[in-house]
């Protein structure tokens, strides 16, 4: 078995966290794992990207293009800078909720352009506002819970949402647990529309 | 604790696990991206397994400590990014011909990339010249069982060992699996005075050629690794082709080739130096092509090269030198797979190309994307000293015909360079901006042959670091300077470690606070003062009369990191009153602000409540928004 998920987002989306979460669970759910991570410069408002590798193969930790089985986006122009790396029957999970470069305004992004390029070259692209969703239960800052919540409740990880739960419990400061935990429900809930997937590589 | 089983660790906290299994006693580092962490980690569990760990003022002195520790016989680690061990690399040069007792790891982080650094220079070349031993793992696994590695190594043969990581490793996560750490109290024999802790021209002339044989012992056990150490290890395959790679380029190597089994012999190594070339030259019988991959450095193909030379091989080496690739940059999988077809290529041979996988998307059909270049954080105090510095500047080019330079250094202020403040024109390493401004400061004219101010801004940590040495020269030859010391108390860019300037240390205990103003006014800087950076009005002001001061002057801005301190609330844009001028958006750069293409600015919940916005705002339309009950 082997698994590909890139994360892409802004610096200060939580992408780092959302990559330990998955790795974790990943983990406890018996897979080896590998993840490559940006710490540093980038973290401040700049592009930032995890890759996280699941499956039994020693390989590094970066994911070659093309070779993604899950795109999670967490911000819409990010997804589209990283979809060569998204492999021909991958799936992607968008956050619709964009962020402007601050530097020169942002004439020169459109958000909703980006949208539906991304929708059109990936069909089965699942979008949402998943910051507002988590800012309506309760904070903001847990679109990226939000995010791998839904890609475990569309049935898009080689693991069940259980071990990613589990996860967020231990890791989690008991002051945040609930509010994440209504995020983690909310999100699971927006996607039961969807068909779920399962996953059965080799 | 119970540590023994499968852990997810980074390549960094690993590397600490196997300190700490190995003995580790003492500990003192600088930090720098991407070595952090394994101070970090090691601070983190220093009181449980009875460490001493410190942050040191900056690489060299770092070094220097642990070298002490190491002479009375403890187990030390000193830790640094590879641009700090340029800092450290005066005393290294030194103690490869001393040695040590105990043993002593010195752990630098390399950036292939590079990510986030000045440099993308190799730490195996450092190896090479200073003659000291470097391991190169290619996991957070084998960064952990290198590490055990890198301290047995160091004691038995009495040198100290450079563990050498780069980006993917340090910063990496995988499981990792690590073994319960031992309590026992383990005694340190002691200083003992002998001469051989005294470098001398005479006591040089002496340990030269044992540190040359030494070279070769060490040199013949890396190669015996290939037998008995798995970090080490050869396959043969079934063409007469092989592939040689080190450190994390192995892995790229095995996913690359994984779907042409048993075609290519393959050697993989962690010793990068000295180079195992004994089992180097072994492998290279019988094969006509060696492909090399290898990032930054054409290290090992260098040694190959030379091997081959020596041996009159008939092999033809493939690598940076033939250009199948490149010299700069980080490798990954595509990256690798082009090199090696390359390389075939000019082999002339009919063995497989290894093709790409195909992506979902082609690469010309991808929109154009805004660019999303790091920048200060929303309410990040050094925007407020930037911009009142770039005012004052302006004010004083119109009144008086004086332009202003702007030398900056190393932090996240280096970000000052970002549009639209552009206010980095020159940045070099940790503490050259002061050295720079005064440099230029003696040169008569600048530009089209206006006279300049010289500013210099520099952090706190960075003012420890190397900023000290830079003024006391700076006053001493009279320079001309203003230096503005951006002084949120941490050293941000990093992880917010403590510093002197802080009064506390690495392992939380009060400790004396280092006054930055009194240290400059002790230098003899001539107009030395402190204020908050908060007020943007008070900020030029002070800007305008440092820079008009004659000679050396010196502002500390004091305020704080807004990653780490509680945001005081948030601003909103009163749309009846904004006018829609967008000088909020084109003056600052701050993220948290911004326009919707035809509409007015937008201020976002990534505001932390600096106000800067609402002091620039012409028509006072951006409020402290009310907080809801
Ligand atoms: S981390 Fe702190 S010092 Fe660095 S840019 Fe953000 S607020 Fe400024
Ligand atoms: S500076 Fe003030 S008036 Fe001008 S766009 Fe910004 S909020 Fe509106």
């Amino acid at each position: 078995m082997k698994f590909d998920i890139l994360i892409a987002g802004v610096g200060g989306q939580g992408v780092v966290l959302a990559s330990r979460l998955l790795a974790t669970a990943a983990m406890d759910a018996g897979f080896h794992v590998a993840t490559a991570e940006t710490i540093g410069m980038a973290q401040r408002e700049g592009s930032v990207t995890s890759h996280v590798r699941i499956g039994d193969d020693v390989c590094g930790s970066l994911i070659p293009q093309g070779k993604a089985d899950l795109l999670i986006g967490l911000e819409p122009a990010e997804t589209a800078r990283n979809l060569l790396f998204l492999g021909k029957d991958g799936n992607m999970v968008v956050n619709e909720h964009a962020i402007m470069p601050s530097t020169q305004g942002c004439d020169e992004y459109d958000p909703e352009m980006i949208l539906d390029f991304l929708k059109s070259s990936c069909p089965g692209t699942i979008t949402a506002d998943f910051t507002e969703l988590a800012k309506d239960a309760g904070t903001y800052k847990a679109a990226n819970v939000a995010m791998i919540a839904a890609a475990a409740g569309a049935g898009l990880l080689p693991f069940s949402t259980e071990y990613l739960w589990g996860v967020l419990e231990k890791m989690i400061p008991e002051k945040y647990r609930d509010v994440n935990r209504r995020v983690f429900d909310r999100a699971i809930e927006s996607v039961s529309g969807n068909n779920r997937k399962v996953i059965n590589k080799d | 604790m119970t540590l023994t089983g499968k852990r997810i660790l980074m390549g960094n906290e690993a590397i600490a696990f196997g300190a700490m299994k190995a003995g580790l006693q003492i500990a003192s580092g600088y930090p720098g991206t991407p070595s952090s962490e394994v101070m970090e980690t090691i601070i983190s569990h220093a009181k449980e397994y009875g460490i001493y760990a410190e942050w040191a003022t900056n690489e060299k002195v770092a070094l220097e400590t642990a070298v002490g520790a190491a002479y009375s016989g403890a187990n030390a680690i000193v830790t640094m990014k590879q641009v700090g061990l340029n800092v450290a690399s005066d005393p290294l040069m030194s103690l490869s011909y001393i040695g040590v007792k105990g043993s002593l790891v010195i752990l630098v982080s390399d950036d292939p990339g590079p990510h986030s650094s000045q440099t993308e220079q190799d730490t195996r070349a450092f190896g090479h010249f200073s003659n000291i031993p470097v391991l190169d793992p290619s996991t957070p696994q084998e960064a952990y069982d290198m590490a055990k590695l890198a301290f047995k190594l160091s004691h038995e043969l009495e040198t100290p060992v450079i563990l050498r990581t780069t980006t993917r490793v340090s910063h990496g996560c995988a499981d990792v699996i690590i073994e319960d750490i031992d309590p026992v109290p383990r005694d340190i024999e002691g200083f003992v005075k002998d001469t051989r802790w005294t470098i001398f021209p005479k006591l040089t002339a002496q340990r030269h050629p044992l540190l040359e044989e030494l070279q070769v012992k060490m040199s013949d056990r890396f190669s015996e690794y290939f037998t008995d150490n798995s970090f080490n290890s050869i396959t043969k395959g079934s063409s007469n082709i092989g592939i040689a790679a080190s450190g994390v380029s192995s892995l790229y190597v095995q996913e690359a080739i994984k779907d042409h089994p048993g075609t290519f012999s393959f050697f993989k190594t962690a010793t990068a130096y000295p180079f195992p070339e004994k089992a180097a030259l072994d492998f290279m019988k019988g094969i006509s092509d060696l492909i090399v991959v290898e990032e930054l450095d054409p290290y090992m193909e260098e040694q190959f090269l030379q091997i081959a030379g020596r041996h009159h091989l008939t092999i033809n080496i493939h690598g940076k030198k033939d250009g199948s690739f490149s010299f700069s940059g980080e490798y990954d999988v595509d990256v690798v797979i082009d090199g090696i077809n390359r390389a075939l290529d000019k082999t002339g041979s009919k063995t497989c190309r290894f093709s790409h996988s195909i992506a979902a998307i082609k690469a010309e059909d991808i929109p154009s994307l805004p660019i999303r270049a790091p920048t200060l954080c929303a309410g990040c105090m050094h925007r407020t000293v930037f911009y009142g510095f770039k005012k004052a500047a302006a004010k004083m080019r119109s009144k008086t015909g004086v332009d202003s330079v702007f030398s900056g250094d190393i932090g996240c202020y280096t970000l000052g360079n970002a549009r639209p403040l552009n206010m980095v024109n020159t940045c070099l390493c940790m503490g050259a901006g002061i050295s720079i401004a005064a440099g230029l400061s003696h040169t008569q004219e600048f530009g089209n042959g206006l006279n300049a101010k010289q500013v210099a801004f520099i952090g706190d940590s960075t003012f420890f670091h190397s900023g000290i040495a830079a003024v006391v020269s700076a006053v001493y030859n009279n320079a001309n300077i203003t230096i503005a010391v951006l002084d949120n108390r941490t050293t941000a860019m990093t992880g917010h470690q403590p510093h002197p300037g802080i009064g506390i240390t690495a392992m939380g205990s009060p400790a004396k606070m280092i006054d930055i103003a009194e240290v400059l006014k002790s230098c003899g800087v001539g107009m030395v003062k402190t204020i908050e950076a908060d007020d943007l009005d008070k900020c030029m002001d002070i800007a305008t009369e440092a820079m008009k001061f004659e000679g050396p002057s010196a502002v500390v801005f004091k305020g704080k990191c807004v990653a780490i301190c509680k945001g005081t609330g948030q601003y909103i844009v009163d749309e009846d009153k904004c006018t829609g001028c967008k000088l909020c958006i084109s003056q600052l750069g701050c993220p948290a602000i911004f326009s919707i293409p035809s509409g007015l600015p937008v201020i976002q919940d990534t505001c932390s409540g600096c106000g800067l916005c609402a002091q620039i705002c012409p028509s006072d339309a951006i409020v402290l928004k009310e907080v809801s009950q």
